[in-house]
């Protein structure tokens, strides 16, 4: 019953942006990986694995199958298909939005089993709610958010208990259960080099604590001999298990076993010893610093992600490794590592949330296991968990909650010496509030912080009302509907998926970005003069241009804010032609106003973005032509195209499009025509006239 | 007539006499200039440049050196970042240049303040810092002679390379050597060693399960509360604000932290982290019932009173967060 309370805890808390908006795809990727579930569907699993997109990177188009993780296309469709067999007819689309949040319930389940692993079932339910709402696990899989860590992170957790469970047991079913359930996750994510990594790790601690065992023997040799063979068979990973760098570790510690396993046959005593020596230096050796220098994380960003959690579990990891043994090794290293990658790189904080919420259950259950009573037997946890359960779905009832403790600690009848029951009340009291803060404090992140479709932008007015700019949809759909079915649409890569995806039109480049060179010819059509643009477009057969433009309404992640970017790209391919210095003003500065660089003024990009902009004025106070996002009056406002014409500009000028027009029919002539009608100014006059 | 002649001849002596000891002075000026900077460059590679010494040195002719020029605004004021990270690469090319066999008086590097010589930045009209500016021996700057700091990066390898284009000068740049990684390592192994050799033939130390876990719980600790991001980013240790000499501690913004702030949240973490232990040893020890008592009490206090803390401090860095508990 808590299961299924948690699992629909963490359904409709993930439910915001669909009740404020609608049922749609979130952001750039998930259209994407949408619209290869909609390949899938329409024409089979076979067609989906050899798909080549000739509509994705024209001319060159794009091989899909073999360089996508196809674990959720796969699932997506197979759900579609099994509910359209029930005659449950559901859109694709319905089944893609709405697939993380599904999945996140099956991932309070299997947090729920491994924590039951780990520790007890108590602490297991504690997890299992903790990771339905936390908001690091919440980011990546809200409605909409149709991405990988969806679905992957369920299989991951699943994967894990298998192997828990597979090393406490040491029976080869389990090792089975386990590698199957590896493959799964190898088919959703890239992040399984996490798997492939800590396993091994988790067996060589074992080795150097003396805990070797036939069980870890017998469990990571299948792991490892039928986890290999399953993962190469994804088309995306092919060989590179036996080739890439961070497979090694997992074939190391193979080769170590064995040796450790033939040692031990033989009861080498003295070589054990040495290599005891041998693996501290190794060990200490290849600590290799992974410098992510990319986007480290403040403390803000992980108590804003795990509330409560963070402070406590540590304490859950105290308490792991005092009473450690076999499977508790694993998750402190589990631990150890994902907090290392989580303070490194912001992103990786969703590989840290599971394991928080692992070991913060356990804290807590510890706590609460004392302070409600010794008589603490099966039934007892469940039920003080259900009064959890429900009062974190109802903040509010404060008093309801503490009426409900009271009743079940004055129903146990305590007869321990111990610290009194008014002291129990008391502590236990707090901890529940300060869960309750939890559950409040995820429900408001979840609302207000990731629960936005980042397609339709929303703002507030100061008396409240909401405002919503769907400019982006309306330009697709407009493309979708008065463009011809194979017109070509050239834009920054950002883009590509969206238009891919709702506008159904073939694009040049996109946010797979697998081509630098292709992208630097679209960054040098957008920087170049009409002229030189038109000669790529016309090689390239674009129909259309789409740029998004956000002086009208202020918006700063528009085209000309990633115009340098569009430019340097542009030159790491083409340094003859495109400098980045003729952008800038003598002084240095990028400005767009009447003392910005010429070349600037006059590049393609520039000129769609304020075709028409000059004789605009927004505001009685400021100009006409006033670009609100770089707050300058812009300095060409007698703009004139001769290749393009403008097609369409949305609602608030947030999208415009623009037609490549043919070549003229007839080449204009350069030189001046021939004049016929000569008349002489003077008349012959006959030299037979007599002079003086 | 000749007295005239002899006047006239001595007129002009004297009018030539002055201009050659002007242009004596004149190759005086020059060679002078030219010793000077010699003189200071001996001192510090970078030479310190007010307005007066600019207009002196750099800008009247006659010159027949070169001088590169840095921009900038280092006082902790500007809090201006980007200058000190191109100040130190910029160091490190100076010295190369100064202790190069190849060192000659063709050219010389200078940095302006812009709170020595603001007036040199008015003159010419720049607002922005840091800048490069190479001023050749023969005419004005022109446009190649500022150098793209936001296309090249401020790594001293550049700033040679822009040199060398400019100035025809080859500096090699050679930087010092950077001891800290090895040293790490070998004190590491050195522990590693000592411990080994010592404790040789009883390992038992090693299966302490407290000091796993205490050594585990620091890392962690160490970890959550954002010390890569001090490590990568670098931030101040605190904040003093100029006007009113008020020190803060945390960051007013969700975007960055100091690291004072981080220290203040491992503490946090760690209180409520050892108000849960003791929470759980006052109900499973065997200590007498007044201990324990205090224990827990002691326990479930830390937890509260450092979470709340906690929290009030998360509260000041993100405005807008409603929710507070005891304090605000």
């Amino acid at each position: 019953t808590i299961l299924f309370l948690a699992w629909l805890a963490g359904f409709s808390s993930r439910l915001f942006a669909v009740i404020r908006f609608e049922s749609i795809i979130h952001e750039f990727d998930p259209w994407f990986n949408y619209r290869s579930t909609h390949h899938l569907a329409s024409h089979g699993f076979y067609e989906f694995l050899n798909w080549f997109d000739e509509r994705a990177w024209y001319p060159l188009g794009r091989i899909v199958g073999g360089t996508v993780y196809p674990g959720l296309m796969v699932t997506a469709g197979l759900i579609h298909w099994i509910l359209n067999m029930l005659n449950v007819t559901v859109h694709i689309r319905d089944v893609c939005v709405f697939l993380a949040p599904v999945f996140s319930g099956l991932t309070a389940i299997s947090t729920f089993l491994l924590t039951r692993e780990l520790w007890n079932q108590g602490a297991g339910l504690l997890a299992a709610c903790f990771i339905a709402i936390v908001p690091g696990y919440i980011s990546r899989s809200v409605a909409g958010s149709f991405d990988n860590e969806g679905i992957a992170i369920f299989a991951l957790q699943f994967t894990y208990y298998l192997w828990v469970k597979s090393v406490k047991t040491g029976s080869v079913f389990w090792t089975i259960c386990c590698c199957l359930s590896y493959f799964y996750m190898v088919s959703a994510w890239g992040g399984y080099v996490f798997i492939i990594n800590l396993i091994p790790l988790h067996v060589f601690v074992l080795l150097l604590m003396q805990r070797y065992s036939r069980r870890v023997y017998i469990a990571y040799s299948t792991f490892y001999i039928v986890g290999l063979i399953l993962s190469m068979q994804i088309p995306f990973v092919g060989f590179q298990p036996i080739r890439t760098s961070e497979h090694m570790a997992a074939a190391g510690v193979f080769a170590l076993l064995q040796a450790y396993a033939f040692l031990q046959y033989l009861r080498d005593r003295l070589t054990k010893q040495e290599f005891q020596t041998l693996f501290f230096l190794g060990v200490s050796l290849a600590a290799g610093i992974v410098f992510l220098s990319h986007q480290p994380t403040t403390w803000v960003s992980f108590f804003f992600d795990l509330h409560i959690l963070v402070c406590t579990f540590p304490a859950g990891l105290w308490f792991c490794i005092k009473n450690i043994n076999d499977e508790r090794v694993f998750v402190a290293l589990y631990a150890i590592s994902a907090v290392y990658f989580a303070g490194v790189m912001v992103r990786l904080m969703l590989t840290l949330t599971p394991v928080v919420c692992m070991l913060s259950a356990i804290a807590f259950s510890n706590v609460f296991e004392r302070y409600l009573g010794d008589d603490m037997k099966r039934e007892n946890p469940p039920i003080e968990d259900s009064s959890d359960e429900d009062d974190k779905r109802n903040p509010g009832n404060l008093y309801d909650k503490a009426g409900k403790v009271r009743k079940h600690v004055s129903e146990q009848e305590k007869t321990e010496e111990g610290l009194g029951p008014n002291i129990k009340n008391i502590v236990t009291m707090l901890m529940l509030m300060l869960l309750m803060m939890f559950a409040v404090h995820c429900t408001w992140v979840t609302s207000n912080a990731y629960s936005s479709p980042s397609v339709v932008l929303a703002s507030y007015n100061h008396d409240g009302t909401r405002n919503i700019l769907d400019d982006f949809r309306e330009a697709y759909y407009w493309l979708r509907q008065n463009t011809d079915e194979h017109a070509r649409v050239m834009s920054w890569w950002d883009y590509g998926y969206q238009i891919a995806g709702m506008a159904n039109r073939t694009t040049l480049v996109d946010n797979n970005t697998w081509n630098n060179s292709h992208i630097a010819l679209v960054g040098k059509a957008m920087s170049s003069n009409e002229s030189a643009a038109y000669e790529i477009m016309r090689s390239l057969d674009v129909d259309y241009v789409l740029i998004i433009f956000g002086g009208v309404i202020g918006y700063s992640g528009d085209d000309i804010n990633k115009f340098l970017w569009m430019v340097r790209i542009a030159e790491g391919e083409h340094p003859k032609d495109i400098r980045e210095s003729d952008y800038f003003t003598p002084q240095g500065e990028f400005r767009v106003d009447k003392a910005g660089s010429p070349t600037l003024l006059n590049c393609l990009m520039y000129k769609m973005s304020y075709y028409r902009f000059g004789e605009m004025q927004l505001d009685f106070r400021t100009p006409p032509g006033f670009d609100r996002t770089r707050n300058a009056e812009i300095g060409n406002k007698d703009i004139k195209f001769k290749h393009l014409e403008e097609a369409f500009t949305s609602e608030h000028w947030l999208v415009r499009i623009y037609k490549v027009k043919q070549l003229d029919n007839r080449e204009t002539l350069d030189h001046k025509l021939r004049v016929t009608n000569i008349v002489p100014k003077q008349k012959y006059l006959s030299k037979k006239v007599g002079s003086q | 007539m000749a007295a005239l002649s002899v006047l006239a001849l001595l007129l002009l002596l004297a009018c030539g006499g002055p201009r050659a000891a002007g242009q004596k002075r004149k190759e005086m000026v020059l060679s002078e200039k030219v010793s000077q900077l010699m003189e200071w460059t001996s001192k510090r590679s970078v030479i310190r440049m007010n307005g007066d010494k600019f207009r002196r040195l750099v800008k009247a002719p006659p010159r027949n050196y070169s001088v590169i020029v840095m921009f900038t605004a280092l006082q902790p004021h500007r809090q201006c970042v980007v200058c000190k990270q191109a100040d130190e690469e910029y160091q490190i090319l100076a010295n190369s240049w100064r202790y190069s066999s190849a060192f000659t008086n063709k050219i010389f590097f200078a940095m302006v303040d812009f709170d020595e010589g603001s007036d040199v930045f008015q003159m010419l009209n720049m607002n922005s810092a840091p800048t490069f500016i190479n001023f050749p021996a023969k005419g004005k700057p022109k446009r190649g002679d500022t150098y793209e700091l936001q296309v090249r990066g401020f790594a001293a390898e550049q700033l040679a390379r822009w040199v060398a284009d400019r100035t025809d000068v080859n500096i090699r740049v050679i930087r010092p050597p950077n001891y800290a990684g090895p040293l790490m390592l070998g004190l590491l192994l050195a522990v590693i060693g000592g411990l080994v050799y010592l404790r040789g033939s009883n390992l038992d130390f090693l299966y302490n399960k407290t000091g796993w876990a205490f050594a585990a719980l620091c890392f962690v600790l160490a970890m959550t509360s954002g010390q890569m991001w001090n490590h990568i980013r670098g931030p101040p240790y605190a904040h003093k604000n100029p006007h009113t000499g008020q020190v803060s501690y945390i960051h007013g913004s969700s975007q960055a932290q100091f690291v004072a702030e981080t220290h203040i949240v491992l503490l946090f973490n760690g209180g409520v982290t050892l108000g849960m232990v003791l929470l759980h040893e006052a109900a499973t020890s065997d200590m007498d019932v007044g201990k324990r008592k205090i224990m827990c009490i002691a326990g479930i206090g830390l937890v509260v009173f450092f979470f709340s803390w906690l929290l009030s401090v998360f509260r000041s860095k993100y405005h807008g967060y409603p929710y507070s508990f005891l304090m605000s």
